[in-house]
């Protein structure tokens, strides 16, 4: 069920705007990619994107954009190495360089487009803040409430003594 | 959100609500694909389901139970798996029942069509529960869950269990019906029979991992059936068809009814099914028949039907043994043309034409290997079985009747024909080499190749000696195929031979200066021109002259002086003259070749020379003169003057007298000859005969020593060795000469414990005494 191959396709977002991008650059969501397929398109039927809103979604494009020559994520691609790195290319790290609730927001729309990469990219950024950092430190960080009781925390600790670092 | 004709978006965390959306697009996407559907319903489902399992929590008291999560985060989705699966059992349910309602052809075009649109849209929900598939499926397999699959599996799953079991059993029947048809030459929808297999191999899922798949399910219920059916169907076909037909014609329609199973294999089956297919046409169509089709080779040989032979080598070489019985009577059969055709040229008896007896061996051994290579494809088996045919008939026919020798002998002679000048036959240069290679095809089955060399070096060595051979590259070719043939050994003396004469070339020449040099011209000139040939006593197997001869003087002067120039050069070497086989010329000067004022020559032996000579004293000699004066024997000295009065070249006195005492003989000053060169050397009769007697006496001294040798060989590296090995190791070693006979290697080893080489040990056993 290949699509006629319009070259260009529109996305509405959540609050009802209009984007068109290249096709090439909206399959890096496989769920379009997917939908493109299934359905085909002559270009003229928007897309509906009920979960993303357009601030996000121009930021998921730009990143789109910058990787649209990059190999096609394979299915299940769970090799060792992208999985423990923690390393991001400069280009990333400066387009993650946004406020948290936005970073988040980018986390949240990867993870419902299937663009894997950048559901990736997203979550090392995240990790990197964590590293290093004291329970409290990660609380302040992301402004979490406490919400162990003392005995609670105590207990924690003492089950993961092994791992302090003395 | 949702298009008109869904039910709203429901609430992310209420599932009864989530699946009631989700089945009205489920349901759409099943039963009516092709109405098309639209992105915001498309997407409407997609994120419904994305909203469910991102949900914080799941409403509790939901029909199925969740179960207790250990560590990591609970994911949700369960239940929309749970109700999916119950979606589509009711939906197969329906479809199976619907199937009942169809047979045969109609059948087919049901399932074809149910299976392609259930997978089409299983592909699309495949799609649309990519985010289940991505975290609950996901994570229910990695943690090792049994029977959870990917959304798409799911639907083969379901299917595999709800649908195919139900109506495997009448779809296959359907199919083989339509095969059925197709054997029976009508014309069916392939494609048919195409889906279903591509069907049943799509349902054949690996219970280990579900992203392989096996071909478990094809195996079981389309190759086995199949099969089966294929079976039933030749086993049927062929004993009817051999009931009404012969087994040539069977044969064809064997052949052409592998071929076309061949051929069905790429048409509609999978590859897979080749080997087992085509092991089960052989054994419906072959092997269950093998009996009939063997008890018809010996008449198809019989008739030499080639064709038909070469299509039953095909047909029985595909099963194992097949062709064992076939290569047994092949053999005989061979054996038997063989004898029979020495048989029908044995009328002459011993003085069959040596062309005619390898002629004849050399017909049948060429009509059969064509056979082989044309109809048995040149199969090293039946190749060997030829060989075995041939060496049987090479040596055991009735010519052979009186001793194994008379192949090989008559084989050598035949080459001696080939191999001699001879104007008759006008040998063009390739045609002697395919003629050298057919004795060796012969030369290859006979067992006494010791015979064999035995008459070729005595014949070669009259060939060299009377300058009788017509070509030395034909020479050369023959020598070099029996030393590939034999090895070094069997040819060395030969070789020696051919080099004996091209040293007596180089030393005729070198006595040509020598002379030059130590006479002066006028003893030059009176001087008889003579060559010399120089033979190794050891190589060549020439025997001393049977008569006593008194040489003339003439002679004894001219050879005196190629002695003294001889053992100037290589003293101490011992020189006799083989007189019966030197010749020369003479020219008459008392006569003119008619109507010419020339003299004729006369070529002559030496014995006839000396003779001759004896008349340039005086025109009239008496017979006892001429035996005084030659000494020679009388069985030599009569067929000697006999030669000269047939000739008219000496008149007998009286007229016609006996060649005895008494006679006297004078030169014909009438002679009166047509051709300026006359050939006087004649061999005597007899001379011929005592030779092959003599060789074959030669042959068993020659074999005893053969044999004793090989046991001293073997012995000298042994050291002990039981009596029985020692016999049958001598016959390993020799019988690529002869086939020894173990008596003759008995008495053999008596006579080398007399002499003290070997010894008798305990039990049985023999010592080498160094």
């Amino acid at each position: 069920m290949a699509g006629e191959d319009a070259k260009t396709v529109t996305l509405t977002t959540s609050d009802n705007q209009s984007l068109k991008v290249d096709r090439e650059v909206a399959e890096r969501s496989i769920l379009i990619k997917n939908l493109l397929e299934d359905l085909g398109t002559d270009g003229a039927e928007e897309i509906p994107i009920p979960n993303v809103n357009e601030a996000v979604m121009k930021k998921v494009l730009e990143w789109c954009e910058h990787h649209r020559k990059d190999p096609p994520a394979s299915q299940d691609d769970d090799s060792d190495s992208r999985k423990k790195s923690t390393d991001i290319d400069e280009w990333d790290q400066k387009f993650m360089q946004v406020d948290q609730e936005m970073l988040f927001e980018i986390i949240l729309a990867a993870n419902y487009l299937d663009i894997k990469a950048l559901l990736d990219v997203g979550c090392k950024t995240v990790a990197n803040m964590i590293k290093g950092k004291s329970p409290d430190e990660i609380r302040k960080t992301f402004n979490i409430q406490n919400d162990f009781t003392p005995e609670e925390e105590d207990q924690i600790r003492r089950e993961n003594e092994w791992a302090e670092d003395r | 959100m949702a298009s008109s004709n869904m039910p709203p978006v429901p609430a992310k965390n209420d599932v009864k609500a989530t699946w009631a959306y989700l089945e009205a697009g489920v349901e759409k996407i099943m039963t009516n694909l092709r109405g098309g559907m639209d992105m915001k319903t498309y997407m409407g489902l997609y994120t419904a389901i994305h909203n469910f399992c991102t949900a914080e929590k799941a409403v509790a008291g939901t029909s199925f139970t969740s179960h207790t999560n250990r560590g990591g985060a609970h994911l949700l989705g369960e239940d929309l798996y749970q109700h999916l699966i119950e979606y589509l059992k009711a939906h197969l349910k329906d479809v199976q029942a619907r199937s009942k309602e169809h047979t045969d052809e109609a059948l087919l075009t049901f399932y074809i069509k149910e299976w392609n649109r259930y997978t089409t849209a299983g592909q699309y929900n495949n799609h649309l529960f990519r985010y289940l598939n991505r975290h609950w499926v996901k994570r229910e397999m990695d943690e090792g869950k049994k029977h959870i699959y990917d959304i798409y599996t799911l639907h083969l799953v379901r299917w595999k269990e709800d649908m195919f079991i139900g109506t495997q059993e009448s779809v296959m029947r359907s199919v083989l019906k339509l095969v059925e048809k197709q054997r029976n030459g009508e014309t069916i929808e392939q494609s048919y029979i195409k889906s279903v297999v591509d069907s049943f191999v799509s349902l054949g899922l690996d219970e280990q991992d579900s992203s392989k798949s096996t071909l478990d399910v094809y195996r079981e219920y389309f190759e086995k059936p199949f099969l089966e059916a294929t079976a039933e169907y030749y086993n049927n076909e062929s004993k009817q068809f051999l009931a009404e037909n012969s087994v040539v014609e069977y044969m064809k329609k064997a052949e052409a009814r592998l071929d076309e199973e061949k051929d069905r294999v790429p048409l509609y089956l999978l590859n897979e099914i080749m080997t087992p297919l085509m092991r089960t046409c052989e054994q419906a169509l072959i092997t269950n028949h093998s009996e009939a089709l063997r008890d018809e080779f010996q008449n198809l040989l019989n008739h030499d039907k080639q064709e038909d032979l070469g299509r039953m080598y095909k047909l029985l070489a595909r099963i194992p043994e097949g062709l064992d019985p076939l290569r047994t009577k092949f053999e005989t059969h061979v054996r038997k043309a063989g004898i029979e055709a020495v048989n029908k040229i044995s009328a002459e008896g011993d003085k069959i034409e040596p062309k005619v007896y390898v002629d004849a061996l050399l017909e049948v051994h060429t009509q059969y290997q064509e056979l082989v290579n044309r109809a048995f494809n040149g199969e090293s088996e039946f190749v060997r079985s030829l060989d075995n045919a041939c060496r049987e008939f090479v040596n055991r026919n009735k010519i052979c009747k009186s001793g194994s020798n008379k192949s090989p002998e008559l084989l050598a002679k035949y080459t001696d024909t080939l191999l001699k000048k001879s104007s008759a036959k006008m040998n063009e240069e390739d045609n002697i080499e395919n003629l050298l290679s057919q004795v060796m095809t012969v030369f290859k089955y006979i067992e006494d190749k010791d015979v064999f060399q035995k008459f070729y070096s005595r014949m070669l060595a009259k060939r060299l000696v009377q300058a009788t051979s017509a070509s030395d590259d034909s020479e050369t070719t023959m020598i070099s195929k029996l030393k590939e043939a034999c090895g070094f050994e069997y040819t060395n003396k030969l070789q020696r031979m051919f080099q004996d004469m091209q040293i007596s070339k180089d030393l005729n020449s070198a006595y040509k200066d020598w002379l030059g040099k130590t006479l002066d011209d006028g003893d030059l000139k009176n001087s008889v021109d003579a060559t010399y040939h120089i033979l190794g006593t050891g190589f060549w197997p020439l025997n001393n002259p049977t008569t006593s001869f008194t040489p003339p003087q003439l002679i004894v002067q001219t050879y005196e002086r190629f002695s003294r120039f001889y053992n100037n050069k290589h003293q101490g070497r011992k020189l006799t003259w083989l007189w019966h086989l030197s010749k020369g010329e003479m020219k008459a000067n008392y006569c003119k070749v008619a109507g010419q004022k020339a003299s004729p020559t006369l070529q002559v032996s030496t014995f006839q020379m000396a003779i001759l000579l004896l008349f340039n004293d005086s025109e009239t000699v008496a017979y006892d003169e001429i035996a005084e004066a030659t000494k020679l024997d009388k069985d030599t000295l009569d067929p000697s003057i006999g030669v000269f009065i047939k000739a008219k070249v000496l008149i007998a006195e009286p007229e016609g007298a006996k060649p005895e005492s008494g006679t006297t003989y004078k030169l014909n000053y009438g002679f009166k000859p047509k051709k300026i060169k006359i050939n006087l050397n004649i061999a005597i009769k007899g001379e011929q005969k005592q030779e092959t007697e003599d060789t074959h006496k030669t042959i068993e001294e020659d074999r005893k020593l053969l044999m004793q040798s090989a046991i001293v060989r073997i012995m000298k590296s042994r050291k002990k060795m039981k009596h029985q090995q020692l016999v049958s190791e001598t016959i390993q070693q020799i019988k690529s000469r002869f086939m020894p006979r173990v008596p003759d290697i008995k008495k053999c080893i008596d006579i080398l414990l007399e002499k003290e080489y070997l010894e008798r040990l305990d039990g049985d056993e023999l010592g080498y005494l160094a």
